[in-house]
C-alpha cells in the first residue's frame, strides 16, 4: 500500500524531471530525483529476488526497514544533518568517507 | 684585427635589429649576398634553423635563471635535473653549432660591402612569408588575458586578473565540465591549531617520495589556508562541526585531520561558486565550446613568447583567434591516454601537448596516478550500450571491510606480493592487480566481497550495488569487476615558484602544471590545493607582464590561419573520423599494455615504436584522405594533443631507471637516492610530425 503511493509519488517527480533541456541548477535537482528513483526502485527489485529463494520473514522486515530508512533519508537530503560521532553539520550520512584513507561515498571512491 | 671588429660591429647592430645574435646574423648576411635573393626561402629555413638551436641551446644553458627546484644547486647535493631529449636532438646540435661557428670564423676575415636596408627590408617580407591566406576564415578577439580552462584553477586565476583588464575564459565543453567537478573529494590545509605546516609539508614530501621540490612544498602549505579562506568569500560553503568551525576529515597519508570538504562534492562545490562569480563578472569573457588548437608563440632572441591561442569554435566550427598580454594554462590532465580513466572526456592533454609544441619545457610525465579497483565494464553481464566516460572507482573501503580479489581463475593472488594481502596500500594493490591482468592476459580481476551479511554490503556500498544491478549483476552473491583506471597526472608543463614557464607570457597553474608540489606520487586532496594556491600567485606576476606588454594589432597576421575543412565531403570526413577512433582505442590499448602500472624497458620501447608507427599510420590516412596541414577539427585535434602526451610519458618512463613512487620499473625495481631528480623534456628540434608541430608553423624538416 505505501509502496503504491511512493511508486504515484515516484511518477509524478518522473513528469517533473521530463523536460529535455534544463539550466544547470534544475539540472543537478533531477539528477538527484532520478538518483532518488534510480535507488528506491533498485532496492525495491533487490527485494524481490531476495523474497524468491525461501529468506526468513524477519530478513525481509530488515530490507524493508533499509528502503524506509532510505526513503527517509533521501526525503530529508535538504535539512542539516548532524553526525553524532564527529559533530560534522550538512556532511554525509553512513559511515564516515574516509574511513579507509580514500573519499568514499556510498561505495564510489571519488579521491585517493 | 681593425676590420674584424668592424665587422663584428656591425653584425651585432644588425644583429639587434632583427633580434639576432650578431654571429647568426653575419652569417645571415653572407650566405643573403653569396646566394643573392633567388634563394629567400633557403635563407629563411636557415634562419628558422638557427633560431631553434639557439633558443634551445638558451633553454640548456639558461635554465639556472628559471626557478627550477632540481638544477639549484643546494646544501649537501648539487642537484642538475636529468635532461631527456632524443637522439637526435643531441646530435642536431652539435652538427649545426660547428657549422655555424666554421662559417662565421670563416667569413670575420673577409671583405663585405652591406648595409642595414636591404636585410630589413628583406627581413620584414620574410616576416610575412609564412601568411598564405588573409582573415576569412573565423574572427581575432583580443584580451589582455586569455585562460584556458575553466577549472579551479582558470577560474581562480581569472576573478582575481579581472581587477586588471579584460579576461577571456576559454574552455573546449560546458565551464562547469573540468576534471574539478569531478574531485569530490576535498581540500588539505592546516587550518586545526594541533596542526602544523610542517606536518603537513612532512607528508607531502613522504607521499612524493622523496621528489618534491622544498620550496614548492612550503610555499602551497603555507598559503593553502588563507585560500581556502577566499573561498568561503567567494561563497563556497563547506561542512562545519557543531562548534562552527570547519570540519575537517583526514584522509590517507595525512597525519592530521586537515582535509576540508562540502558533503561528498567539494569540487562542484568550488567550481560552482566560482562559476557563479565568474559570469556576474563585467570584465570576464567566457567562451565555452572553443577548444584550444595551438599558442600563438614568437622567438624573441632565445626565448618564446606566447601572445594569445588560437581556437575553434566547436558548435559554429569556426577559428577564432586570441590575442592576449598574458596566457594562464590551465587545462587539466590527460586521463585519456589510457583507456580506463577516472576523468571527464575533457581531459585529453590539449594543454601539455600545445605547451610542449610551443617549446615548453615538460617535467614528470612518467608519474601517472592509477586507482586500483574501478569498476571494468567488460566484466559486466549486460554491457553498458554506451562506453562509460569516466570510471566508477570502487572504494577502497569494500577492501577494508573483507572484499577479496580474485583473478579469473578464482585464485586469490593477492597474498603472493604483500603479507597484508587485500589491505596492502593502494599502489601495491594496483601493481599486483596489474601484473596479474598481463601475465593472465586478462581484462579485468574480481572483487568479492558476497560473503558478508546482504544487509551490511547495501547499507554501506549502494551506489555499488545500484550501479552494478543496472547491468545485470549482484554484489551481494557475485563478485565485481574491477581494473585499475588512470586518475591523475603528477606531471605536466614545468612552472616556477610563480606558475611561470620558460615561454614568456605563458603561465600554468592546476593538474596540467608540475611544480614540483606531488613528486613521484600526490598527496591525497593536494590537486585542489595546488591549483588554488598556484593560480593565485601566478596573478601577479601576469599583471607585471600585462602593463609592460603592448599587443601589436597586426600581430593576428603573423601567424598562418588554420582553417576548419569545409572542401572536404561528408563521407570523407566520416571515414576520417571513425579511423581516429579506432585510432584512439589503439593508442589507449598500446598505453595500457606496455606504459601500465609495472613497466620494463622491453615493453617501454615497444610502446614507443608502435605509437610512433600508429602516429605515421593515422597522419598518412589523414592526408591520403585530403587532410591539409593547417586544417583542425574536434577529435583530429585532440587525437594529435592523445600521441603527443603519449610520446611524453614514454620518454619520460624511459629516462626513469629506478623505482619511485608511481613509476615502477621491473628492471630497476628499487629506489636510487642518485636518481632522485626530475625528469626534464627540452623542446625537440626535429619536429617531423603533425602531432609534434603547431599547425601556424610552416614544417621546418
Amino acid at each position: 500500500m505505501a509502496r503504491n503511493n511512493l511508486g504515484r509519488i515516484f511518477a509524478s517527480i518522473a513528469d517533473l524531471s521530463a523536460p529535455p533541456k534544463l539550466s544547470p541548477p534544475l539540472v543537478g535537482s533531477s539528477n538527484s530525483v532520478s538518483r532518488l528513483i534510480r535507488s528506491s526502485s533498485s532496492t525495491r527489485q533487490e527485494n524481490s529476488p531476495v523474497k524468491e529463494p525461501g529468506e526468513t520473514v524477519k530478513s525481509n522486515q530488515e530490507s524493508e526497514e533499509i528502503v524506509d530508512d532510505q526513503e527517509d533519508e533521501n526525503e530529508e537530503d535538504t535539512g542539516d544533518f548532524v553526525n553524532k560521532d564527529t559533530g560534522e553539520v550538512g556532511g554525509p550520512r553512513g559511515p564516515e568517507p574516509t574511513r579507509y584513507g580514500d573519499w568514499e561515498r556510498n561505495g564510489r571512491c571519488y579521491d585517493f | 684585427m681593425g676590420f674584424s671588429i668592424w665587422v663584428w660591429r656591425l653584425g651585432s647592430v644588425g644583429g639587434r635589429l632583427l633580434s639576432l645574435p650578431p654571429l647568426s646574423f653575419i652569417m645571415y648576411a653572407a650566405i643573403f649576398f653569396l646566394l643573392k635573393r633567388k634563394s629567400l626561402v633557403l635563407v629563411f629555413h636557415f634562419i628558422c634553423k638557427l633560431r631553434m638551436i639557439a633558443m634551445a641551446t638558451g633553454v640548456a644553458a639558461g635554465t639556472s635563471n628559471f626557478h627550477f627546484g632540481g638544477i639549484r644547486c643546494k646544501g649537501q647535493s648539487c642537484q642538475q635535473a636529468s635532461l631527456v631529449s632524443s637522439l637526435t636532438f643531441n646530435g642536431c646540435i652539435q652538427r649545426e653549432l660547428s657549422w655555424s661557428f666554421g662559417v662565421s670564423r670563416f667569413l670575420r676575415f673577409q671583405r663585405f660591402n652591406f648595409s642595414h636596408s636591404p636585410v630589413s627590408e628583406n627581413w620584414k617580407s620574410l616576416r610575412t612569408v609564412p601568411v598564405l591566406s588573409c582573415l576569412r576564415d573565423g574572427s581575432v578577439k583580443y584580451f589582455d588575458f586569455s585562460v584556458i580552462g575553466s577549472g579551479v584553477a582558470g577560474l581562480c586565476y581569472a576573478l582575481e586578473v579581472a581587477k586588471h583588464g579584460t579576461v577571456a575564459v576559454i574552455t573546449k565543453a560546458e565551464p562547469h565540465e573540468s576534471n574539478t567537478n569531478y574531485a569530490q573529494g576535498g581540500v588539505s590545509a592546516v587550518l586545526c591549531p594541533s596542526d602544523s605546516v610542517e606536518s603537513h609539508m612532512q607528508d607531502t614530501i613522504v607521499a612524493g617520495a622523496y621528489l618534491c621540490d622544498d620550496e614548492t612544498v612550503r610555499v602551497v602549505c603555507t598559503e593553502g589556508p588563507d585560500r581556502i579562506r577566499e573561498l568561503i568569500a567567494i561563497g563556497a560553503s563547506f561542512d562545519r562541526g557543531g562548534d562552527g568551525n570547519l570540519h575537517l576529515a583526514r584522509e590517507g597519508g595525512h597525519s592530521h585531520h586537515r582535509i576540508v570538504h562540502a558533503a561528498d562534492m567539494t569540487g562542484r562545490e568550488i567550481e560552482r561558486a566560482l562559476l557563479e562569480a565568474v559570469v556576474s563578472d563585467p570584465n570576464i569573457s567566457v567562451f565555452e565550446h572553443h577548444f584550444a588548437i595551438d599558442l600563438l608563440t614568437t622567438l624573441d632572441g632565445p626565448h618564446a613568447v606566447c601572445h594569445g591561442v588560437d581556437t575553434l569554435n566547436v558548435e559554429t566550427q569556426e577559428v577564432v583567434r586570441f590575442i592576449s598580454k598574458v596566457t594562464l594554462l590551465a587545462s587539466g590532465g590527460a586521463g585519456h591516454i589510457y583507456p580506463s580513466t577516472t576523468n571527464p572526456l575533457v581531459a585529453t592533454g590539449d594543454g601539455m601537448a600545445m605547451a610542449h609544441r610551443a617549446q615548453a619545457v615538460i617535467s614528470n610525465m612518467e608519474f601517472v596516478q592509477f586507482h586500483p579497483t574501478a569498476l571494468a565494464d567488460e566484466g559486466l553481464p549486460i554491457k553498458p550500450k554506451k562506453t562509460r566516460e569516466n570510471s566508477f572507482l570502487i572504494t577502497e573501503a569494500v577492501r577494508g571491510d573483507g572484499g577479496i580479489l580474485y583473478n579469473l581463475g578464482m585464485e586469490r593472488f593477492m597474498p603472493l606480493y604483500d603479507e597484508r594481502a587485500e589491505l596492502a596500500p593502494r599502489d601495491v594493490v594496483a601493481r599486483s592487480i596489474d601484473d596479474q591482468l598481463k601475465k593472465r592476459n586478462e581484462k579485468y580481476v574480481l572483487l568479492d566481497i558476497s560473503h558478508k551479511p546482504t544487509e551490511k554490503i547495501l547499507s554501506h556500498f549502494p551506489n555499488i550495488a545500484a550501479e552494478c544491478l543496472k547491468y545485470g549483476l549482484d554484489i551481494t552473491s557475485q563478485p565485481i569487476p574491477v581494473v585499475p583506471a588512470a586518475h591523475y597526472m603528477c606531471g605536466g608543463v614545468r612552472a616556477g615558484l610563480q606558475g611561470e614557464t620558460n615561454v614568456r607570457g605563458l603561465y600554468v597553474a592546476g593538474e596540467v602544471a608540475c611544480t614540483g608540489l606531488h613528486g613521484a606520487n600526490r598527496l591525497a586532496s593536494n590537486s585542489l590545493l595546488e591549483a588554488l594556491v598556484f593560480a593565485r600567485r601566478a596573478v601577479q606576476p601576469s599583471i607585471d607582464h600585462k602593463k609592460s606588454t603592448s599587443i601589436d594589432l597586426s600581430a593576428s597576421n603573423w601567424w598562418t590561419r588554420t582553417v576548419v575543412p569545409k572542401s572536404l565531403g561528408c563521407n570523407v570526413m566520416h571515414n576520417i573520423l571513425r579511423r581516429t577512433k579506432e585510432v584512439r582505442k589503439e593508442l589507449q590499448s598500446i598505453m595500457w599494455r606496455y606504459v601500465g602500472i609495472v613497466r620494463s624497458t622491453t615493453s617501454l620501447q615497444t610502446a614507443e615504436w608502435r605509437i610512433d608507427e600508429l602516429e605515421a599510420e593515422w597522419e598518412t590516412y589523414l592526408f591520403e584522405h585530403g587532410w591539409e596541414q593547417t586544417f583542425v577539427g574536434l577529435e583530429a585535434c585532440e587525437m594529435r594533443n592523445l600521441f603527443c602526451c603519449a610520446k611524453l610519458v614514454v620518454s619520460s618512463a624511459l629516462a626513469r631507471h629506478e623505482s619511485r613512487g608511481l613509476h615502477y620499473m621491473v628492471d630497476f625495481p628499487h629506489v636510487e637516492e642518485n636518481k632522485r631528480l626530475p625528469t626534464i623534456i627540452l623542446p625537440s628540434l626535429v619536429n617531423c610530425t603533425w602531432s609534434s608541430r603547431q599547425l601556424h608553423k610552416l614544417p621546418v624538416c
